[in-house]
Protein backbone atom coordinates (compact mmCIF):
# COMPACT_ATOMS: atom_id res chain seq x y z
CA UNK A 1 0.00 0.00 0.00
CA UNK A 2 1.20 3.71 -0.75
CA UNK A 3 1.27 5.87 1.96
CA UNK A 4 -0.07 9.11 2.18
CA UNK A 5 2.42 11.56 2.47
CA UNK A 6 1.33 14.60 4.11
CA UNK A 7 4.73 16.06 5.33
CA UNK A 8 6.05 19.70 3.95
CA UNK A 9 4.71 20.88 0.74
CA UNK A 10 6.81 19.52 -2.36
CA UNK A 11 8.47 22.70 -4.89
CA UNK A 12 8.60 22.12 -8.67
CA UNK A 13 11.51 19.55 -9.10
CA UNK A 14 10.04 17.22 -6.00
CA UNK A 15 6.56 16.90 -7.98
CA UNK A 16 8.57 16.76 -11.47
CA UNK A 17 10.58 13.86 -10.23
CA UNK A 18 7.59 12.10 -8.64
CA UNK A 19 5.89 12.30 -11.28
CA UNK A 20 8.65 10.91 -13.64
CA UNK A 21 8.85 7.73 -10.80
CA UNK A 22 4.90 7.20 -11.38
CA UNK A 23 5.55 7.00 -14.86
CA UNK A 24 8.04 4.85 -14.82
CA UNK A 25 6.56 2.58 -12.58
CA UNK A 26 3.39 2.49 -14.84
CA UNK A 27 4.61 2.38 -18.10
CA UNK A 28 7.85 0.00 -17.30
CA UNK A 29 11.61 0.65 -16.52
CA UNK A 30 12.51 -0.03 -20.36
CA UNK A 31 10.39 1.85 -21.83
CA UNK A 32 10.96 4.93 -19.64
CA UNK A 33 14.68 4.86 -20.22
CA UNK A 34 13.90 5.07 -23.76
CA UNK A 35 11.86 8.72 -23.45
CA UNK A 36 13.64 12.15 -22.37
CA UNK A 37 11.31 12.50 -19.59
CA UNK A 38 11.07 16.38 -19.10
CA UNK A 39 8.54 19.09 -17.91
CA UNK A 40 8.00 19.64 -21.89
CA UNK A 41 6.72 16.16 -22.58
CA UNK A 42 3.61 15.90 -23.89
CA UNK A 43 1.20 13.68 -21.96
CA UNK A 44 -0.32 11.58 -24.72
CA UNK A 45 1.96 11.99 -27.47
CA UNK A 46 5.49 11.56 -26.40
CA UNK A 47 4.52 9.51 -23.06
CA UNK A 48 2.20 7.67 -25.42
CA UNK A 49 0.23 6.68 -22.10
CA UNK A 50 -3.11 4.97 -23.37
CA UNK A 51 -6.20 5.31 -20.84
CA UNK A 52 -5.28 2.28 -18.51
CA UNK A 53 -1.81 4.01 -17.63
CA UNK A 54 -3.42 7.10 -16.98
CA UNK A 55 -5.75 5.64 -14.87
CA UNK A 56 -2.57 3.84 -13.06
CA UNK A 57 -1.03 7.14 -12.81
CA UNK A 58 -4.03 9.10 -11.53
CA UNK A 59 -4.10 6.38 -8.90
CA UNK A 60 -0.82 6.92 -7.26
CA UNK A 61 -0.92 10.58 -7.54
CA UNK A 62 -4.39 9.99 -5.36
CA UNK A 63 -2.48 7.58 -3.20
CA UNK A 64 0.53 9.80 -2.76
CA UNK A 65 -1.29 13.43 -2.34
CA UNK A 66 -5.08 12.40 -1.12
CA UNK A 67 -8.36 13.95 -1.91
CA UNK A 68 -6.29 17.42 -2.17
CA UNK A 69 -5.60 16.87 -5.49
CA UNK A 70 -8.39 16.00 -7.97
CA UNK A 71 -6.17 14.96 -11.09
CA UNK A 72 -8.94 13.14 -12.81
CA UNK A 73 -11.40 15.48 -11.80
CA UNK A 74 -9.02 18.37 -13.78
CA UNK A 75 -8.74 15.99 -16.53
CA UNK A 76 -11.97 15.58 -17.44
CA UNK A 77 -13.20 18.99 -17.52
CA UNK A 78 -11.03 19.50 -20.44
CA UNK A 79 -11.52 19.74 -23.78
CA UNK A 80 -10.06 17.87 -26.78
CA UNK A 81 -7.36 20.58 -27.51
CA UNK A 82 -6.28 21.06 -24.11
CA UNK A 83 -5.94 17.14 -24.08
CA UNK A 84 -3.84 17.27 -27.08
CA UNK A 85 -1.88 20.46 -25.48
CA UNK A 86 -1.17 18.79 -21.92
CA UNK A 87 2.40 19.06 -21.19
CA UNK A 88 4.19 16.98 -17.78
CA UNK A 89 4.92 20.54 -16.42
CA UNK A 90 1.01 21.60 -16.37
CA UNK A 91 0.58 18.95 -14.27
CA UNK A 92 3.30 19.56 -11.85
CA UNK A 93 2.27 23.32 -11.80
CA UNK A 94 -1.41 22.17 -11.39
CA UNK A 95 -0.55 19.84 -7.91
CA UNK A 96 2.03 22.81 -6.72
CA UNK A 97 -1.16 25.00 -6.56
CA UNK A 98 -3.54 22.75 -5.15
CA UNK A 99 -1.09 21.15 -2.04
CA UNK B 1 -44.63 -10.90 -59.20
CA UNK B 2 -43.59 -12.79 -56.44
CA UNK B 3 -44.79 -16.25 -57.40
CA UNK B 4 -41.69 -17.85 -56.22
CA UNK B 5 -42.03 -16.27 -52.43
CA UNK B 6 -45.51 -15.40 -51.99
CA UNK B 7 -45.43 -14.85 -48.11
CA UNK B 8 -42.83 -12.33 -48.12
CA UNK B 9 -42.95 -9.04 -49.41
CA UNK B 10 -39.39 -8.37 -51.37
CA UNK B 11 -37.39 -5.41 -51.09
CA UNK B 12 -34.85 -2.97 -52.08
CA UNK B 13 -32.32 -2.80 -49.27
CA UNK B 14 -29.03 0.42 -50.00
CA UNK B 15 -25.95 -0.23 -48.00
CA UNK B 16 -24.18 2.85 -47.38
CA UNK B 17 -20.62 1.88 -46.62
CA UNK B 18 -16.76 3.43 -45.86
CA UNK B 19 -14.04 3.04 -47.52
CA UNK B 20 -12.48 0.56 -44.74
CA UNK B 21 -13.38 -3.12 -45.61
CA UNK B 22 -13.17 -4.25 -42.13
CA UNK B 23 -16.75 -2.20 -42.04
CA UNK B 24 -18.08 -3.30 -45.49
CA UNK B 25 -17.21 -6.97 -44.81
CA UNK B 26 -20.55 -7.53 -42.69
CA UNK B 27 -22.50 -6.01 -44.37
CA UNK B 28 -21.25 -7.97 -47.70
CA UNK B 29 -22.25 -11.12 -45.62
CA UNK B 30 -26.04 -9.75 -44.61
CA UNK B 31 -26.69 -8.90 -47.95
CA UNK B 32 -25.70 -12.15 -49.55
CA UNK B 33 -28.11 -13.49 -47.17
CA UNK B 34 -31.25 -10.80 -47.94
CA UNK B 35 -30.27 -11.82 -51.92
CA UNK B 36 -30.59 -15.33 -51.18
CA UNK B 37 -34.08 -14.28 -50.12
CA UNK B 38 -35.35 -12.47 -53.41
CA UNK B 39 -34.84 -9.24 -52.24
CA UNK B 40 -33.03 -6.46 -54.42
CA UNK B 41 -29.71 -5.46 -52.21
CA UNK B 42 -27.31 -2.51 -53.98
CA UNK B 43 -24.27 -0.65 -51.86
CA UNK B 44 -23.08 2.51 -52.41
CA UNK B 45 -19.69 3.73 -51.44
CA UNK B 46 -16.80 6.57 -52.08
CA UNK B 47 -14.16 3.95 -53.27
CA UNK B 48 -14.19 1.53 -56.04
CA UNK B 49 -14.85 -2.37 -54.90
CA UNK B 50 -13.36 -5.03 -56.57
CA UNK B 51 -16.39 -6.94 -58.20
CA UNK B 52 -15.21 -10.58 -56.59
CA UNK B 53 -16.53 -9.61 -53.38
CA UNK B 54 -19.71 -8.46 -54.21
CA UNK B 55 -22.12 -11.16 -53.58
CA UNK B 56 -23.96 -12.21 -56.74
CA UNK B 57 -27.14 -10.79 -57.96
CA UNK B 58 -25.87 -7.50 -56.17
CA UNK B 59 -24.63 -4.17 -57.38
CA UNK B 60 -21.65 -1.88 -55.54
CA UNK B 61 -22.48 1.63 -57.06
CA UNK B 62 -19.42 4.14 -57.04
CA UNK B 63 -20.56 7.48 -57.74
CA UNK B 64 -17.69 8.39 -59.96
CA UNK B 65 -19.07 11.66 -61.69
CA UNK B 66 -20.37 13.04 -58.56
CA UNK B 67 -16.92 11.88 -56.66
CA UNK B 68 -14.55 13.98 -59.09
CA UNK B 69 -14.09 16.97 -57.46
CA UNK B 70 -13.28 15.46 -54.34
CA UNK B 71 -11.08 12.69 -55.36
CA UNK B 72 -7.93 14.84 -53.76
CA UNK B 73 -9.27 15.26 -50.63
CA UNK B 74 -10.54 11.92 -50.64
CA UNK B 75 -7.08 10.55 -51.42
CA UNK B 76 -5.83 12.50 -48.21
CA UNK B 77 -8.33 11.25 -46.02
CA UNK B 78 -7.44 7.80 -47.04
CA UNK B 79 -3.70 8.50 -46.29
CA UNK B 80 -4.43 10.34 -42.66
CA UNK B 81 -5.29 6.68 -41.60
CA UNK B 82 -2.32 5.31 -41.25
CA UNK B 83 -1.11 8.34 -39.08
CA UNK B 84 -3.33 6.83 -36.39
CA UNK B 85 -0.25 4.52 -34.85
CA UNK B 86 1.95 7.68 -34.20
CA UNK B 87 -1.11 9.83 -32.40
CA UNK B 88 -2.39 10.14 -29.09
CA UNK B 89 -5.94 8.91 -28.03
CA UNK B 90 -7.47 12.50 -28.08
CA UNK B 91 -5.88 12.85 -31.64
CA UNK B 92 -7.03 9.81 -32.64
CA UNK B 93 -10.72 10.82 -31.68
CA UNK B 94 -9.87 14.37 -33.80
CA UNK B 95 -8.97 12.10 -36.90
CA UNK B 96 -11.81 9.91 -37.06
CA UNK B 97 -14.59 12.83 -36.20
CA UNK B 98 -12.92 16.00 -37.27
CA UNK B 99 -10.89 14.65 -40.58
CA UNK B 100 -12.61 11.68 -41.80
CA UNK B 101 -15.99 10.97 -40.68
CA UNK B 102 -17.92 14.58 -41.57
CA UNK B 103 -15.48 15.29 -44.51
CA UNK B 104 -16.68 12.10 -45.68
CA UNK B 105 -20.30 12.33 -45.92
CA UNK B 106 -20.12 16.14 -47.36
CA UNK B 107 -18.27 14.20 -49.98
CA UNK B 108 -21.06 11.39 -50.43
CA UNK B 109 -23.93 13.24 -50.06
CA UNK B 110 -24.30 14.15 -53.33
CA UNK B 111 -24.04 11.01 -55.39
CA UNK B 112 -25.55 9.11 -52.67
CA UNK B 113 -28.51 11.58 -52.99
CA UNK B 114 -29.20 11.27 -56.79
CA UNK B 115 -28.63 7.28 -56.19
CA UNK B 116 -31.62 7.14 -53.81
CA UNK B 117 -33.74 9.49 -56.12
CA UNK B 118 -33.27 6.82 -59.09
CA UNK B 119 -33.01 3.39 -57.36
CA UNK B 120 -36.16 4.53 -54.57
CA UNK B 121 -34.91 1.95 -51.90
CA UNK B 122 -37.31 0.87 -49.36
CA UNK B 123 -34.29 0.71 -46.88
CA UNK B 124 -30.93 2.77 -46.49
CA UNK B 125 -28.60 0.99 -44.13
CA UNK B 126 -25.75 3.23 -43.08
CA UNK B 127 -22.66 2.08 -41.27
CA UNK B 128 -21.77 3.69 -38.15
CA UNK B 129 -19.26 6.12 -39.57
CA UNK B 130 -21.07 6.85 -42.95
CA UNK B 131 -23.21 9.58 -41.86
CA UNK B 132 -24.40 10.83 -45.02
CA UNK B 133 -26.87 7.67 -45.23
CA UNK B 134 -28.86 8.18 -42.66
CA UNK B 135 -28.88 12.07 -43.19
CA UNK B 136 -30.02 11.12 -46.79
CA UNK B 137 -32.47 9.27 -45.23
CA UNK B 138 -33.86 11.51 -43.07
CA UNK B 139 -33.65 13.99 -45.82
CA UNK B 140 -35.85 11.87 -48.14
CA UNK B 141 -38.21 10.10 -45.56
CA UNK B 142 -37.17 7.29 -46.28
CA UNK B 143 -36.41 4.51 -43.11
CA UNK B 144 -32.75 3.72 -41.99
CA UNK B 145 -30.93 0.88 -39.90
CA UNK B 146 -27.18 1.71 -38.72
CA UNK B 147 -24.89 -1.11 -38.45
CA UNK B 148 -21.84 -1.41 -36.26
CA UNK B 149 -19.34 -3.66 -37.17
CA UNK B 150 -17.54 -3.00 -33.73
CA UNK B 151 -18.70 -3.09 -29.83
CA UNK B 152 -20.46 0.08 -29.52
CA UNK B 153 -20.12 2.58 -26.48
CA UNK B 154 -15.86 2.56 -27.18
CA UNK B 155 -15.44 5.80 -25.11
CA UNK B 156 -17.54 5.20 -22.44
CA UNK B 157 -20.10 7.71 -21.04
CA UNK B 158 -18.26 10.99 -22.08
CA UNK B 159 -21.64 12.90 -20.80
CA UNK B 160 -20.73 12.04 -17.78
CA UNK B 161 -16.56 11.64 -17.84
CA UNK B 162 -15.51 14.16 -20.42
CA UNK B 163 -18.72 16.90 -20.87
CA UNK B 164 -16.17 19.04 -23.05
CA UNK B 165 -15.53 15.81 -25.31
CA UNK B 166 -19.47 14.96 -25.64
CA UNK B 167 -20.03 18.51 -26.29
CA UNK B 168 -17.58 18.77 -28.98
CA UNK B 169 -19.34 15.68 -30.52
CA UNK B 170 -23.03 16.99 -30.47
CA UNK B 171 -21.10 20.11 -31.75
CA UNK B 172 -20.07 18.46 -34.40
CA UNK B 173 -22.67 16.13 -35.66
CA UNK B 174 -25.01 18.76 -35.53
CA UNK B 175 -23.02 20.96 -37.47
CA UNK B 176 -22.87 18.49 -40.19
CA UNK B 177 -26.94 18.00 -40.36
CA UNK B 178 -27.20 21.73 -40.50
CA UNK B 179 -24.91 22.42 -43.71
CA UNK B 180 -27.64 20.07 -44.96
CA UNK B 181 -30.53 22.06 -43.73
CA UNK B 182 -32.02 19.52 -41.22
CA UNK B 183 -32.60 21.57 -37.82
CA UNK B 184 -33.68 19.05 -35.58
CA UNK B 185 -33.50 18.16 -31.71
CA UNK B 186 -32.08 14.22 -32.14
CA UNK B 187 -28.89 13.80 -33.41
CA UNK B 188 -29.08 12.08 -36.77
CA UNK B 189 -26.02 10.85 -38.19
CA UNK B 190 -27.69 7.13 -36.79
CA UNK B 191 -30.50 5.62 -36.60
CA UNK B 192 -32.79 6.20 -33.97
CA UNK B 193 -35.40 2.99 -35.65
CA UNK B 194 -32.42 0.34 -34.92
CA UNK B 195 -28.65 0.29 -35.00
CA UNK B 196 -27.26 -3.38 -35.58
CA UNK B 197 -24.32 -4.57 -34.05
CA UNK B 198 -22.12 -7.50 -35.38
CA UNK B 199 -21.17 -8.70 -31.84
CA UNK B 200 -23.24 -9.93 -28.70
CA UNK B 201 -24.11 -7.42 -25.58
CA UNK B 202 -22.04 -10.14 -23.58
CA UNK B 203 -18.97 -9.78 -25.24
CA UNK B 204 -19.53 -5.88 -26.00
CA UNK B 205 -20.08 -5.55 -22.19
CA UNK B 206 -23.53 -3.72 -22.89
CA UNK B 207 -25.90 -5.07 -19.52
CA UNK B 208 -28.49 -3.05 -20.33
CA UNK B 209 -29.11 -2.00 -24.37
CA UNK B 210 -31.38 0.87 -25.56
CA UNK B 211 -34.08 -0.79 -27.02
CA UNK B 212 -32.64 0.19 -30.69
CA UNK B 213 -29.78 -1.55 -29.95
CA UNK B 214 -29.87 -5.17 -31.56
CA UNK B 215 -27.33 -7.39 -31.56
CA UNK B 216 -27.15 -10.06 -33.77
CA UNK B 217 -23.32 -11.67 -33.25
CA UNK B 218 -20.96 -11.89 -35.90
CA UNK B 219 -22.52 -13.04 -39.44
CA UNK B 220 -21.06 -14.70 -42.20
CA UNK B 221 -21.38 -15.70 -45.93
CA UNK B 222 -19.84 -13.34 -47.91
CA UNK B 223 -17.72 -14.38 -51.02
CA UNK B 224 -14.04 -14.66 -50.64
CA UNK B 225 -12.77 -17.13 -53.57
CA UNK B 226 -9.28 -16.19 -52.18
CA UNK B 227 -6.58 -19.31 -53.15
CA UNK B 228 -4.51 -20.86 -50.61
CA UNK B 229 -1.63 -22.95 -50.09
CA UNK B 230 -3.86 -25.99 -48.02
CA UNK B 231 -1.27 -28.77 -49.07
CA UNK B 232 1.62 -26.45 -47.01
CA UNK B 233 -0.26 -26.05 -44.59
CA UNK B 234 -1.47 -29.86 -44.14
CA UNK B 235 2.42 -30.42 -43.78
CA UNK B 236 3.10 -27.48 -40.70
CA UNK B 237 4.31 -28.48 -37.84
CA UNK B 238 3.43 -27.69 -34.46
CA UNK B 239 0.30 -25.76 -33.11
CA UNK B 240 -0.87 -23.26 -36.15
CA UNK B 241 -1.37 -19.62 -35.01
CA UNK B 242 -3.14 -17.21 -37.42
CA UNK B 243 -1.49 -13.47 -37.24
CA UNK B 244 -3.54 -10.90 -39.26
CA UNK B 245 -3.17 -6.98 -39.19
CA UNK B 246 -5.99 -6.46 -41.06
CA UNK B 247 -6.25 -3.88 -43.93
CA UNK B 248 -5.16 -0.43 -42.63
CA UNK B 249 -2.39 0.56 -40.99
CA UNK B 250 0.40 0.26 -44.29
CA UNK B 251 2.98 1.92 -42.77
CA UNK B 252 3.92 -0.39 -39.92
CA UNK B 253 3.47 -4.00 -41.38
CA UNK B 254 7.34 -3.98 -41.75
CA UNK B 255 7.96 -3.28 -37.90
CA UNK B 256 5.25 -5.10 -36.65
CA UNK B 257 6.23 -8.09 -38.98
CA UNK B 258 10.05 -8.14 -37.84
CA UNK B 259 8.82 -8.23 -34.23
CA UNK B 260 7.27 -11.60 -35.25
CA UNK B 261 10.15 -12.97 -36.80
CA UNK B 262 12.62 -12.08 -34.18
CA UNK B 263 9.97 -14.06 -31.78
CA UNK B 264 8.69 -16.88 -33.69
CA UNK B 265 11.53 -17.85 -36.66
CA UNK B 266 12.27 -21.66 -35.81
CA UNK B 267 10.00 -22.14 -32.32
CA UNK B 268 8.20 -25.21 -32.61
CA UNK B 269 4.85 -23.82 -34.22
CA UNK B 270 3.72 -22.63 -37.09
CA UNK B 271 2.89 -18.77 -38.28
CA UNK B 272 0.19 -18.15 -40.52
CA UNK B 273 0.45 -14.64 -41.67
CA UNK B 274 -1.73 -12.34 -43.48
CA UNK B 275 0.34 -10.06 -45.02
CA UNK B 276 1.82 -9.04 -48.60
CA UNK B 277 4.67 -11.42 -48.54
CA UNK B 278 7.21 -8.26 -50.20
CA UNK B 279 8.31 -6.56 -47.00
CA UNK B 280 10.79 -9.07 -46.56
CA UNK B 281 13.11 -10.66 -48.85
CA UNK B 282 13.09 -14.01 -46.87
CA UNK B 283 10.46 -15.40 -44.14
CA UNK B 284 11.60 -18.24 -41.45
CA UNK B 285 10.53 -21.74 -42.87
CA UNK B 286 7.75 -21.91 -40.82
CA UNK B 287 5.61 -18.83 -41.56
CA UNK B 288 3.11 -18.95 -44.51
CA UNK B 289 2.31 -15.76 -45.42
CA UNK B 290 -0.02 -14.37 -48.12
CA UNK B 291 -1.22 -11.11 -49.15
CA UNK B 292 -5.07 -12.19 -49.11
CA UNK B 293 -6.46 -15.50 -47.27
CA UNK B 294 -9.87 -17.27 -47.10
CA UNK B 295 -9.97 -16.15 -43.47
CA UNK B 296 -13.24 -17.66 -42.73
CA UNK B 297 -11.60 -20.88 -44.06
CA UNK B 298 -8.56 -21.13 -43.02
CA UNK B 299 -9.82 -20.10 -39.20
CA UNK B 300 -11.42 -23.52 -37.96
CA UNK B 301 -7.88 -24.92 -38.25
CA UNK B 302 -5.92 -22.67 -35.85
CA UNK B 303 -5.05 -23.01 -32.35
CA UNK B 304 -4.17 -19.30 -31.56
CA UNK B 305 -4.54 -15.91 -33.59
CA UNK B 306 -2.51 -12.60 -32.99
CA UNK B 307 -4.11 -9.64 -34.29
CA UNK B 308 -4.35 -5.57 -33.37
CA UNK B 309 -8.01 -5.44 -32.40
CA UNK B 310 -9.91 -5.77 -36.37
CA UNK B 311 -13.52 -6.71 -35.47
CA UNK B 312 -13.57 -9.03 -38.14
CA UNK B 313 -10.54 -11.14 -37.17
CA UNK B 314 -11.85 -10.83 -33.62
CA UNK B 315 -15.44 -12.30 -34.20
CA UNK B 316 -13.99 -15.29 -36.68
CA UNK B 317 -12.03 -15.69 -33.45
CA UNK B 318 -14.19 -16.10 -30.83
CA UNK B 319 -16.71 -17.93 -33.08
CA UNK B 320 -14.69 -20.55 -33.46
CA UNK B 321 -13.40 -20.96 -29.60
CA UNK B 322 -9.73 -19.86 -30.37
CA UNK B 323 -7.80 -17.90 -27.77
CA UNK B 324 -6.14 -14.69 -28.60
CA UNK B 325 -3.09 -12.38 -28.35
CA UNK B 326 -4.35 -9.14 -28.81
CA UNK B 327 -1.62 -6.40 -29.62
CA UNK B 328 -3.79 -2.98 -29.82
CA UNK B 329 -2.08 -0.47 -31.41
CA UNK B 330 -4.23 2.84 -32.11
CA UNK B 331 -8.34 3.71 -32.62
CA UNK B 332 -10.57 1.21 -31.02
CA UNK B 333 -8.27 -1.57 -30.05
CA UNK B 334 -7.66 -0.31 -26.72
CA UNK B 335 -11.39 -0.87 -26.27
CA UNK B 336 -11.35 -4.24 -27.79
CA UNK B 337 -8.53 -5.31 -26.12
CA UNK B 338 -10.05 -4.25 -22.72
CA UNK B 339 -13.16 -6.58 -23.81
CA UNK B 340 -10.96 -9.75 -24.42
CA UNK B 341 -9.31 -9.49 -21.32
CA UNK B 342 -12.74 -9.43 -19.70
CA UNK B 343 -13.73 -11.94 -21.68
CA UNK B 344 -10.77 -14.01 -20.30
CA UNK B 345 -10.32 -15.68 -23.74
CA UNK B 346 -7.12 -13.90 -24.55
CA UNK B 347 -3.79 -11.63 -23.60
CA UNK B 348 -3.29 -8.34 -24.36
CA UNK B 349 0.34 -6.87 -25.18
CA UNK B 350 -0.46 -2.92 -26.13
CA UNK B 351 1.96 -2.52 -29.11
CA UNK B 352 4.16 0.62 -27.69
CA UNK B 353 4.88 -1.38 -25.19
CA UNK B 354 5.72 -4.87 -26.93
CA UNK B 355 8.45 -7.04 -26.12
CA UNK B 356 9.73 -9.87 -28.23
CA UNK B 357 9.83 -12.28 -24.89
CA UNK B 358 6.83 -11.26 -23.40
CA UNK B 359 4.95 -11.64 -27.65
CA UNK B 360 6.49 -15.49 -27.27
CA UNK B 361 5.62 -16.48 -24.09
CA UNK B 362 2.25 -15.14 -24.31
CA UNK B 363 1.57 -17.25 -27.03
CA UNK B 364 2.45 -20.30 -25.27
CA UNK B 365 0.49 -19.53 -22.49
CA UNK B 366 -2.25 -18.87 -24.98
CA UNK B 367 -1.74 -22.49 -26.33
CA UNK B 368 -0.77 -24.88 -22.86
CA UNK B 369 -3.60 -23.16 -20.51
CA UNK B 370 -6.63 -24.09 -20.92
CA UNK B 371 -8.59 -21.39 -19.65
CA UNK B 372 -8.25 -19.33 -22.81
CA UNK B 373 -10.28 -21.59 -24.63
CA UNK B 374 -12.36 -22.11 -22.09
CA UNK B 375 -13.66 -18.73 -22.01
CA UNK B 376 -13.35 -18.30 -26.18
CA UNK B 377 -15.96 -21.30 -26.05
CA UNK B 378 -18.42 -19.23 -23.78
CA UNK B 379 -17.91 -16.67 -25.94
CA UNK B 380 -18.91 -18.38 -29.12
CA UNK B 381 -21.90 -19.38 -27.48
CA UNK B 382 -23.19 -15.97 -26.80
CA UNK B 383 -22.38 -14.97 -30.33
CA UNK B 384 -24.26 -18.16 -32.04
CA UNK B 385 -27.21 -17.18 -29.76
CA UNK B 386 -27.29 -14.05 -30.87
CA UNK B 387 -28.78 -14.98 -34.40
CA UNK B 388 -26.01 -13.97 -37.14
CA UNK B 389 -27.76 -13.51 -40.54
CA UNK B 390 -30.77 -15.28 -40.13
CA UNK B 391 -31.54 -12.73 -37.14
CA UNK B 392 -30.03 -9.61 -38.89
CA UNK B 393 -32.15 -10.55 -41.86
CA UNK B 394 -35.17 -11.20 -39.63
CA UNK B 395 -34.94 -7.33 -38.34
CA UNK B 396 -34.22 -5.56 -41.79
CA UNK B 397 -37.37 -7.38 -43.20
CA UNK B 398 -39.57 -6.10 -40.19
CA UNK B 399 -38.37 -2.68 -40.77
CA UNK B 400 -39.55 -2.58 -44.19
CA UNK B 401 -42.62 -3.73 -43.23
CA UNK B 402 -43.20 -1.87 -40.49
CA UNK B 403 -42.53 1.53 -42.51
CA UNK B 404 -44.61 -0.06 -45.17
CA UNK B 405 -47.70 -0.26 -43.06
CA UNK B 406 -47.47 3.15 -41.94
CA UNK B 407 -47.45 4.24 -45.40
Amino acid sequence: MDTIVTAGKLNNEEIFNLLKQFITEVIGEEFAEEMDISMESSFNKDLEMDSIEIVAFSEKIKAHFGDKIDFTGWLSDMDIDQLIALKLGMIVKFIETCQ
Amino acid sequence: MNLYFPLTDMYKFLFVVPPFFGHISPTLSVGASLLEKGHQVKWLGITSLADHHIPEGGEYIYPAEDLQPHLEELQQILRRQDDGPGCSAPEVMKIAFEETYVPMARIMMGGLSRTVDRWKPDLIINDCVTFAGALCAHMKGIPCVTTTPVPPEVMGNTAETAPKIFAWHEKLFRGLQEEFGLYHDQLLVHSKQMNMVFTSSEFAGVKNPEPHMRFVGPVKGRPNHTEFDWQRLEKARGPLVFVSLGTLLIDIRKDFFGKLIQAFADAPLTIVAATDPAIFEEWPDNFIVSGFVPQAALMPKMDAVICHGGFNTVNDTFLNGLPMLIIPITYDHFHTAKLIEDAGCGIKIRYKRLKIDDMRKAVFELLENSTYREASARIRETFIAAGGNDKAVELLEQCCAINNNIN
